[in-house]
């Protein structure tokens, strides 16, 4: 376990803070740590900021990421990684397509080339959709707070793909799932970062796999040809325990 | 013939690798790619009557990359929900190994009979998982239990039955032996440690304790073989460190018949088992060694 100090907390939106922190070891984006809180619980989260200065970006969802969110300046992070495959990188225009704290795995791919649907459920919950620079910005809320009201897929059916090197998605699985079948029918390049319930980040406890891939290793990364094969996305997963369940879509 | 063909208990197997119960064996589908990158056979998730989360997290500890402890916590869907994860691994037309855990000789029984409705190739009893109270190596020290345990599930099921011993007890001949009516036993689980994050001034593992396992327990792991082989005469399969065709090749000699690889998929990933086949055959080869058989307990001085 290895742990550094936290160097600075962001308020990004009133249930979202990004904790800052000197880790010199090379990360690439769509690459995670496992965040320990001593007594209290150790979770996966996507590095947010990949160089030297890294950080992640967290929402309070349960009591580590509860307690993750309370780090002040000076508190000690304690951490392992990083893990998982990485995006691939391309140079020339790229589009991002975030749902909720999804943006967090995409921002540090923000260039002055990249556009980005931005998607939450109100305008207070739209992540990072300030640091969109240069590109076009597309905000997309459910209840129509700001930006276009409906998914992503209501941005997505007005854009023309075809200019875009590379489309990185990440979200909720519902969300991949419906860009997924979108962008299906194209031939556009894409890759989608997947969550899956993780406990020991090191391949071997079987929580996050899918299609026998394991989110921690073979992932969290996939590309949509590799995506097509897989029959449990979008459909099933496991939970804690190992028991199958299904997603309702 | 291939000369890395073996068998356990009248089970044929491809190669003397085997999946161990633990890793990556919760979901059918990661069963079923693992038999379909090179393993011979998987043992599945250790399973009970209820459903169980196992502990929170940190439930694993690395050390330097090979090693690690582990207190997953005995964490399983139960066994009426683990009939659709069979039914996916077995696709992959090789042999599955059911796990089960249980703290009476009934539930043993009740799990046992359960999996071979499901399919199960063979039954592996856990009677050794160091870190879950009222199961697994509590159950597996006591030799009067372990006998009725063994015993029960032998007459409740038709497939083989194997029994994994725990090294973490003073005298495992003496479970051996009460084991005996089993088909073939399983050696060794993982070792009981921790470890302490100075920073944090606490045990790492939600749960404190854990299993050790990776190259640094072979050693006591091929001396558990070598011992109980001798003394026993019966089928082993051998686990513990293994990560390369020297080290099965060890086990082998050292008395097993096969061999079951845990934590070498996180210091090799999923590719080892490909990779030990390759390995070990390129020995055998040189070595002038024909098949498994001939070399079971070539060790072995008496």
């Amino acid at each position: 376990m290895m742990h550094s100090e936290v160097i600075d907390v962001e308020d990004n939106t009133p249930t979202v803070k990004t904790i800052y922190f000197e880790w010199k070891q090379e990360a690439k984006p769509g690459q995670f740590i496992m965040a320990w809180v001593p007594g209290t619980g150790e979770i996966p989260i996507s590095l947010s900021s990949t160089d030297t200065i890294k950080s992640i970006t967290v929402k309070s969802y349960g009591p580590a990421s509860d307690a993750i969110t309370k780090l002040k300046r000076g508190s000690r992070i304690f951490f392992r990684g990083p893990y998982g495959r990485p995006f691939s990188t391309v140079s020339g225009p790229a589009l991002l397509i975030g749902g909720g704290s999804g943006m967090a795995s995409l921002r540090p791919l923000i260039t002055k080339d990249t556009d980005a649907i931005v998607s939450a459920r109100t305008a207070a919950e739209l992540l990072f959709s300030d640091r969109i620079m240069g590109g076009k910005l597309f905000e997309v809320t459910d209840d129509g707070s700001a930006g276009i009201r409906g998914n992503p897929i209501d941005a997505l059916s007005t854009i023309d793909l075809e200019k875009y090197k590379m489309t990185y998605v990440c979200g909720p699985e519902i969300m991949l799932k419906k860009v997924f079948d979108f962008l299906n029918r194209s031939q556009i390049r894409a890759e989608f970062a997947m969550e899956r319930l993780m406990k020991c980040g090191i391949g071997v406890c079987d929580s996050c796999s899918v299609d026998g891939f394991q989110l921690c290793r073979d992932g969290s990364i996939f590309s949509i040809e590799e995506l097509r094969g897989m029959t449990e996305f979008g459909r099933t997963k496991l939970t804690e325990s190992g028991k199958r369940i299904y997603l309702n879509y | 013939m291939n000369r890395l063909n073996t068998q356990i208990s009248g089970i044929r197997l491809d190669n003397p690798f085997i999946l161990a119960s633990g890793i990556l064996d919760e979901n059918g589908y990661t069963m079923k790619r693992v038999l379909d990158e090179g393993a011979a056979a998987v043992v599945t998730k250790s399973i009970g009557i209820s459903e169980r989360s196992g502990y929170r997290t940190p439930v694993v500890v690395e050390i330097d990359g090979r090693n690690m402890i582990n207190a997953i916590g005995l964490a399983n869907p139960g066994i009426d929900n683990f009939g659709e994860e069979m039914k996916i691994a077995r696709e992959s037309m090789k042999p599955v190994i059911g796990s089960v855990f249980g703290s009476t000789a009934e539930e043993f029984a009740q799990l046992s009979m359960k999996m071979e409705a499901y399919g199960a190739s063979a039954i592996e009893l856990n009677l050794s998982c160091p870190h879950v109270k009222g199961f697994g190596q509590e159950v597996g020290s006591d030799p009067d239990l372990v006998e009725s345990i063994v015993g029960e599930v032998k007459r409740s099921v038709k497939i083989p039955v194997f029994a994994k011993l725990s090294p973490n007890i003073s005298d495992m001949l003496e479970i051996a032996k009460a084991a005996e009516k089993a088909d073939a036993y399983v050696l060794i689980n993982t070792v009981k440690a921790m470890a302490i994050d100075i920073y944090a001034r606490m045990p790492v593992l939600s749960n404190s304790f854990g299993g050790l396992s990776g190259p640094c327990i072979k050693p006591v792991g091929i001396r558990y073989v070598y011992e109980v082989k001798r003394e026993t005469g019966k089928e082993i399969i051998g686990v513990g460190g293994i990560r390369t065709g020297e080290d099965a090749l060890e086990y082998i000699m050292a008395g097993a018949s096969c061999v079951e690889i845990g934590t070498a998929v996180h210091s090799d990933g999923r590719d080892i088992f490909k990779k030990l086949s390759l390995e070990t055959g390129n020995i055998m080869k040189s070595e002038k060694i024909e098949s498994i058989g001939e070399i079971i307990g070539a060790a072995i001085r008496r």
